[in-house]
């Protein structure tokens, strides 16, 4: 009886996901989410700073908040109303207390703790977030499958050509494109605001096509690797043809890293969905931050992108989690 | 095999992206140079030609709704969006080189606080930051250059970074150590070539990046200011006149795809061309 036989007959039949999760916090896996944890609180901690220098780097806030449209004296009252007069760590530590029972300060524009109005409009960029990466997910991957397929063919090369085409589109431009062809000529889609399933296709679509190249790039590099490594020269001496290689073994073998990517994506995503809002007027929070710009509205600003960066820092500890649950070779420590 | 690879001179003729990508770069600094020399002045109006569709010469790209001609438009787009990149490019490039030499070779503190920013700007969209920190800091050029370096640094950074992890455990740095070489004759002599073709790669495939963003950021009016054109602002501008006049809108967008296209296609190409590890570059 071999090693591998032992383990198997060990190892229990089926066990659930969440069973899984469970079982693999062993200790090489534990070490390794107390790194993760601790390296997403370095960078909330970052993104707290930042958010806090935002307003403090050009040396006086009141005179940020006024856009120079006051006095001297009027700006030193505003400073002192403020607090901004303080010593700057004083300051500091007061900003982060705050932070960390989610009290930004008040809206200047709504007159009300900035965070409910942040907390307002995510959900409408979560939609156009999540249909985005359901979109481009479900057109990436047949498009990669293809690609490796047939690669050096003339339909890869001219699938490759594209990509990188769409990496290099602006979406503010394709989006006007897509309002103007659908909207304006054809007059089947709503162009701007927010009601209903209808009116997030075009933003959907404007997000979803450079991400759709991004993906494809990464996917086929990946899927090639896959495909010349020597367990797949042990199914293809099986009998197993191409296709069935790739879908059977090669998109389960990279899956991992294609989840893993498209979590660290999430950052540039919401990136391009301020711009696409605002091309569509989508109240999400692109818009929500391009007022507060206009009317200096600093604690929304600030509550946006301490928000922004937690929802990607769990994101990706959340991945994390489901890796160490469906990779053993985390599990065990083995990490490149 | 890599180190043969390294040291072979860049074919262009043999490498279809390089080539094209190149063309293409130099055709749209040519244009937009003979554009600047031979076109009228971008900005003057001419009432009576209001809204001339595309190809009513001289107005290759149409007018717009004063009468003012898209393709110098365009033109100017280019040159400005041009110094903003390439600008950003060679200075962040510069400072990117010098942090990932230190981090990579000392490891430390440098090494731990170099990673945990190229966390933090994955998880704080560079787009987001610009536009909060333009309630700080107003428009124009040169606050837009370093506003965009502070961002695009970090990725050059990490890539020097990565190769000096391996480069400096080979023998010539340490028989160059025992040699009694001194820090900086380690760091900038001998190994710096090392890093030099991936710092080249990255400024092509950072400089269509960052024209991206600049575009993107002049869209929303946070970009470069009038009197300077930029190309996000045109496309800005002819928004409202989306269904009167579809060409305002359709060709500066065009020339930003194209622009970046060829930058991409020359960090392609020469990624290609120095056999360099694919995935070490991708964001």
């Amino acid at each position: 009886m071999t090693k591998s036989d032992i383990d198997r007959t060990v190892a229990p039949k089926r066990a659930g996901p969440g069973m899984r999760v469970l079982k693999a916090i062993t200790a090489p896996s534990a070490r390794y989410l107390g790194v993760r944890l601790l390296q997403g609180l370095a960078v909330l901690f970052g993104a707290v700073v930042i958010s806090f220098l935002l307003i403090h780097i050009t040396g006086n806030p009141a005179e940020v908040l006024v856009g120079g449209r006051f006095t001297g004296e009027q700006v030193q009252q505003l400073n002192e109303r403020l607090g901004y007069n303080r010593p700057l760590l004083t300051q500091f530590l007061d900003y982060m207390g705050g932070v960390l029972q989610g009290d930004f300060g008040d809206s200047f524009r709504f007159q009300e703790p900035a965070i409910r109005s942040v907390l307002r409009a995510l959900p409408d960029t979560l939609i156009l977030v999540a249909g985005a990466i359901g979109l481009a997910s479900v057109i990436t991957l047949p498009l990669a499958i293809i690609s490796v397929l047939k690669r050096e063919t003339f339909i890869d090369r001219l699938l490759r050509r594209g990509m990188i085409i769409g990496q290099g589109i602006p979406e503010f431009w394709l989006g006007l494109l897509l309002v103007l062809f659908f909207a304006v000529q054809l007059g089947v889609l709503p162009s701007i605001g927010n009601s209903g399933f209808n009116s997030a296709i075009l933003p959907v679509v404007t997000l979803a096509v450079p991400l759709v190249s991004i993906l494809g790039r990464l996917l086929r590099a990946d899927l090639l690797d896959i495909m010349t490594s020597d367990f797949v020269t042990a199914l293809r001496a099986k009998g197993l043809t191409e296709f069935e290689i790739l879908t059977r073994h090669g998109i389960r073998n990279a899956f991992g890293p294609f989840i893993t990517f498209l979590a660290l994506q999430l950052g540039w995503l919401v990136g391009g969905t301020i711009v696409v809002e605002a091309v569509f007027v989508w109240p999400g929070i692109g818009t929500l931050a391009l007022g507060a710009v206009e009317t200096r509205d600093l604690p929304v600003l600030q509550s946006i992108v301490v928000v922004v960066a937690f929802g990607y820092v769990a994101l990706n500890l959340a991945v994390d989690l489901i890796m160490l649950g469906i990779d053993p070779r985390i599990r065990l420590g083995r990490t490149k | 095999m890599s180190k043969l690879r390294d040291q072979t001179s860049i074919s262009v003729r043999s490498n279809p992206s390089l080539r094209f990508g190149l063309s293409l770069l130099v055709s749209l600094v040519i244009f937009s140079i003979l554009a600047w020399l031979f076109l009228e002045d971008p900005n003057r109006q001419n009432l009576e030609n209001a809204y001339a569709p595309p190809g009513s010469l001289p107005h290759l790209f149409g007018t717009d709704a004063l009468g003012r001609d898209v393709l110098a438009w365009s033109a100017a787009g280019i040159r400005s969006a041009l110094t903003v990149s390439v600008s950003v490019a060679i200075l962040s490039a510069l400072i990117g080189l010098l942090v990932g030499l230190v981090a990579g070779y000392f490891g430390g503190t440098t090494d731990a606080v170099l990673m945990r920013l190229v966390d933090l700007e994955l998880a704080i969209p560079p787009l987001l930051l610009f536009i909060a920190a333009s309630v700080a800091f107003g428009g124009g050029m040169i606050n837009l250059i370093l506003l965009l370096s502070v961002v695009s640094w970090v990725t050059y950074a990490r890539v020097v970074r990565t190769r000096i992890l391996v480069e400096r455990e080979r023998s010539y740095v340490a028989a160059a150590r025992l040699a009694g070489a001194r820090i900086p004759h380690l760091l900038f002599v001998q190994l710096l070539p090392s890093a030099a073709t991936l710092v080249f790669v990255l400024i092509s495939l950072q400089a269509g990046l960052v024209l991206l963003w600049e575009s993107g950021l002049s869209f929303l009016g946070l970009g470069l200011q009038p009197p300077t054109i930029s190309l996000g602002f045109i496309v800005a501008a002819g928004r409202s006149d989306l269904v009167e006049a579809w060409w305002i809108v359709t060709f500066p967008g065009l020339v930003i795809v194209a622009l970046v296209l060829a930058f991409n296609l020359i960090g392609d190409g020469l990624r290609d061309a120095f056999n360099l590890d694919v995935t070490l570059l991708d964001r």
